[in-house]
């Protein structure tokens, strides 16, 4: 088994093209239905292998976990794969593992998914067990205390033995934001991760784990309405669940830059994360903003790289883009940040990095994109998109998604028209609107053996 | 957070049919799980294999439909073939090798693949360098025309290569902050000891004393026809790709001195020892346990394939439902068999809290002597064998994949129908196969022990063992 990396998850940009005739038109197919109980259910077929992908996505994520429970919803996430009183804990993997396939899960901001793959030929256990584990689960205390641990153990190896400690992704909007939704640590406490009892992972699962709160995609080597059968079968006497409203998570806006020093014990390398808060998800704008963060940060034709990796050599790396690195700029439903994320020498100032990017910034304000820099930024946007089109689990997680937040699996075939229609005055005008200082957050994450690394870290400029 | 576990294990196709019934040992299954479907036999890609007159070798995968087109092009010559003073050049050979052509400037050369909607990566492993890009198919010629640039021109521009080279260091610095990279940076060095397949990376020193010059002489080297494969997967129209193929590589000229040696086979294996990386700080110590096992053209591989998936290669192994599922102690234990040509390391993999590293350590030892001392159930070997073949067939979805297991494949002088017979290899494994292999390289006392992290605590948890606990040796 392999943890993927960090940066490994990010899934890229999305992409549109005005290049390349022959790919232009290319669409993935899909039908949707919905159940009696209120559940999604899509499905792309598809014949070029005898494999399918499936993706179960439940409207729930990091935002909407309780205070006082951070880290609860990825908490959560690992007890759905601790049994059932039909299917006790082991079977799912030993079922899909031996169907010659695997399983997964995670937990985002605004949804959990759990995705199987496998050969066609164990598609009728894995929507069964999908089935059984919304209708109830273990809740066994020795289960808890046992992923309890596991997580505990994941948050060590991803954050908390490691250099950086995901500070781009935590810490960033810990600081760019004010409201728990969407300033907490997600990965959560350990005081928060040790208070979780099981009656926690009861309400938890009545609240949202309902079929009303699903989307359930399958791509592959399948047909429509053979899905939709089975489907129907294993799901269509799962009741609705009464979910409860969803909260008002929105910010106040924010009116000054925010900034923040931090020590990093294992780092030797200093690092700078930037955050801009982006426009709300269904705007146009956020569509230009899913652009501007390919411009800046994809590749090494990007802005970023050009400008700070090499020709001003203040910067070791750059990365980032529209709501980086958890998922792709169209994957969330509340306030989300266009990062960057760059490693710098140790022998160049915070500064000297922060002026030069200004610098790239001030360009794409006032001179814009180029004419070719918009054409190539399109056709890569297209290509990353279909890339991430291109295998059945993969497909099903982004077709989940495009429904779960926009009703609409389509939307995977408009996204990258409407990115391609973006032009450099719209990017301009975004830059001049929502990359301006008073928008944005910076956090410098210093070696704490580099002078000035080892205090507990200050803050300077916060709002 | 996020990914909670994902495999990337290896191997292909499937037979008969699958009945629930047959999953596994005692437990029964929930009573109405439907069975599993009749079982389609995976069909491993179809490769058309040509030769250029100047030697190249051509692999080529038409699959039309998904619009997009990926080439992996393999060079022989990686790591293990460095100069002794210059360990790690490969990397910067890879690094740099986009930085700049006789025609295109290191930006001309980002920008142009960039308008054909991919990125060049370059990969530099033991035996070989790999570079590869993935485009939209309607751009098929302007990805190759790049990719044939840079492999038959590059200039390495002395400021292009101080700059990688500045850039470098930094980079071996931030990895050495990693603790999966300072074990397996020592594992290395443990198992191989003098041979050349004991460098995964560069040291400050060898960076800093690399020149442009260094690089030109082994780029020229090894960036050569006849010894390097092109693989091209993905939608296009062979004979149009072929003439394409003809026209950017058919005039890459063979030089006259032979191709580089040869890589021996190490010639011992390395005695059981146990290293200590020091981390301090560390809030978890990362153990890494290796010996050597079988590489892939020996009659053993397919076996120890499966013995490694049932004792720690899949989510549903002994060693993940042991210490993790069962005892908690880590989120992301893993084995593998991972193979170099003319080597292979089985290693097994854990980031434990530093209060159960001993305890951790002892369930390693228990479940690899029990692959070395008892028979695995039949269902076992059955489950492995059906996983294996299963997710090969996933991963060979992705053109990427493919291309990049093609190459992997040329690399260790096997032919591209491997990807097809080594399934059905696996599928002949018995228990008695995998009893056999777990006895000759599963045993505790063959393997090398690397753990990263505090020092006072791994001496500690250590102490039980009576294992004398040795610091590894540095990398400077």
């Amino acid at each position: 088994m392999k943890f993927l990396g960090w940066l490994g998850i990010v899934i890229c940009l999305q992409g549109v093209a005005v290049a390349a005739a022959g790919q232009r038109g290319w669409t993935v197919p899909t039908v949707m239905k919905k159940l009696q109980n209120g559940l999604l259910v899509v499905v792309s077929e598809d014949h070029s292998a005898p494999t399918f992908g499936l993706c179960i996505s439940y409207g729930i994520g990091f935002r909407l976990e309780p205070e006082g429970r951070s880290g609860f919803a990825h908490l959560f996430e690992h007890m759905m794969f601790e049994g059932t009183p039909v299917a006790p804990k082991g079977t799912f993997d030993r079922v899909v593992e031996g169907g010659g396939g695997w399983i997964n899960g995670d937990t985002r901001w605004d949804f959990t998914e759990y995705i199987d793959t496998a050969p066609v030929a164990a598609l009728d256990p894995a929507l069964w067990l999908e089935a059984d584990r919304l209708k109830t689960l273990d809740f066994v205390t020795e289960n808890l205390e046992n992923q309890r641990k596991v997580v505990e153990e994941e948050v060590r190896l991803n954050m908390l033995n490691q250099p950086y400690g995901l500070f781009f992704a935590i810490d960033l909007p810990g600081k760019a934001f004010n409201r728990f939704p969407n300033a907490h640590n997600f990965y959560g406490d350990f005081r928060d991760l040790d208070a979780a009892n099981i009656q926690d992972v009861k309400t938890f699962f009545e609240h949202y784990y309902a079929p009303n709160n699903a989307v359930l995609c399958v791509a592959g080597d399948v047909k429509p309405d053979e899905v939709f059968e089975k489907v129907e079968k294993y799901f269509g006497g799962i009741p609705r669940r009464q979910v409860p409203p969803k909260p008002d998570v929105s910010e106040a806006p924010q009116t000054a830059e925010r900034r923040a020093t931090q020590p990093d014990k294992f780092a030797q390398v200093p690092a700078l994360a930037i955050g801009y808060r982006m426009p709300p998800r269904t705007s146009h704008d956020a569509v230009v903003g899913a652009v501007v963060g390919e411009l800046l940060h994809n590749g090494q034709a990007s802005l970023l790289y050009q400008a700070l990796v090499k020709e001003k050599q203040v910067a070791l790396s750059v990365d980032g883009g529209a709501n980086w690195p958890l998922g792709n700029p169209f994957e969330y439903d509340g306030p989300t940040l266009l990062t960057s994320f760059l490693v710098y020498p140790p022998n160049n100032k915070e500064n000297d990095v922060v002026s030069a990017y200004d610098v790239v910034i001030a360009g794409l304000g006032t001179k814009g994109p180029s004419s070719a820099e918009m054409d190539r930024i399109r056709t890569k946007m297209r290509s990353d998109w279909y890339g991430q089109l291109e295998i059945p689990v993969e497909r099903a997680s982004v077709l989940a998604h495009a429904t779960l937040f926009d009703g609409n699996p389509q939307r995977v075939n408009e996204i990258p028209d409407e990115l391609a229609k973006v032009t450099a005055e719209e990017v301009r005008a975004f830059a001049r609107k929502y990359l301006v200082n008073a928008n944005r957050t910076i956090i410098d994450r210093v070696p704490a053996s580099a002078p000035g690394g080892k205090s507990e870290g200050s803050e300077k400029g916060a709002q | 957070m996020i990914i909670r576990h994902a495999f990337l294990v290896c191997l292909i196709i499937l037979p008969a049919l699958l009945t629930a019934s047959a999953a596994e040992k005692s437990k029964p299954l929930p009573k109405d799980l439907p069975p599993y479907g009749p079982l389609e036999p995976f069909k491993a890609p179809q490769v058309a294999a040509r030769t250029l007159s100047n030697g190249l070798t051509l692999w080529l995968v038409p699959r039309p439909g998904f619009p997009k087109a990926s080439f992996a092009v393999a060079v022989r010559g990686g790591l293990a073939s460095d100069p002794m003073d210059r360990p790690g050049l490969s990397q910067l050979i890879t690094d740099a090798l986009d930085q700049g052509t006789k025609t295109r400037t290191a930006k001309q050369i980002a920008e142009e693949l960039q308008a054909a909607g991919g990125d060049l990566s370059g990969a530099a492993g033991s035996d070989s360098i790999v570079v590869s890009t993935s485009v939209l198919s309607g751009n098929a010629d302007a990805g190759l025309t790049v990719l044939a640039d840079v492999l038959q021109n590059a200039t390495f521009p002395d400021s292009e290569v101080e700059l990688a080279k500045r850039n470098a260091v930094e980079s071996l610095r931030s990895q050495e902050a990693d603790p999966s990279f300072l074990a397996r940076r020592a594992l290395a060095k443990a198992v191989f000891a003098d041979h050349p397949y004991s460098v995964i990376s560069g040291t400050q020193a060898s960076i800093q004393g690399a020149t442009a010059e260094d690089l030109r002489h082994e780029y020229a080297k090894r960036f050569r026809p006849d010894q390097a494969v092109l693989v091209a997967v993905g939608d296009f129209q062979p004979d149009k790709l072929m003439a394409t193929i003809e026209s950017l590589f058919g005039k890459w000229s063979v030089p006259k001195d032979p191709p580089l040696a040869a890589v021996q086979k190490p010639s011992r294996p390395a005695p059981r020892e146990v290293f200590y990386v020091e981390r301090p700080g560390s809030v978890q110590t990362n153990i890494l346990v290796g010996a050597l096992g079988p590489t892939r053209d020996d009659p053993d591989y397919a076996s120890t394939q499966v013995a490694n998936a049932i004792y720690g290669g899949m989510f549903g192994s002994r060693l993940t439902l042991n210490i993790r599922e069962d005892k908690g102690y880590t989120y992301s234990p893993w084995s593998a068999l991972a193979p170099r040509h003319q080597a292979a390391i089985l290693q097994t993999s854990a980031a434990v809290r530093n209060e159960v590293t001993g305890a951790s350590l002892n369930e390693i030892n228990y479940e690899l002597n029990r692959m070395a001392t008892t028979a695995a159930e039949p269902e076992e070997v059955s489950q492995a064998q059906r996983y294996l073949t299963g997710t090969r067939a996933l991963e060979l979805q992705s053109q990427g994949t493919v291309a990049s297991e093609l190459a992997r494949l040329w690399v260790f002088g096997l032919p591209p129908e491997e990807l097809g017979t080594e399934s059905a290899r696996i599928q002949k494994v018995t228990a008695k196969d995998v009893a056999q292999v777990g006895a000759k390289y599963f045993p505790a006392s063959r393997q090398t022990i690397v753990t990263v992290g505090e020092k006072k605590v791994i001496e500690e948890q250590l102490a039980p063992f009576g294992l004398k606990v040795e610091q590894a040796p540095k990398m400077e």
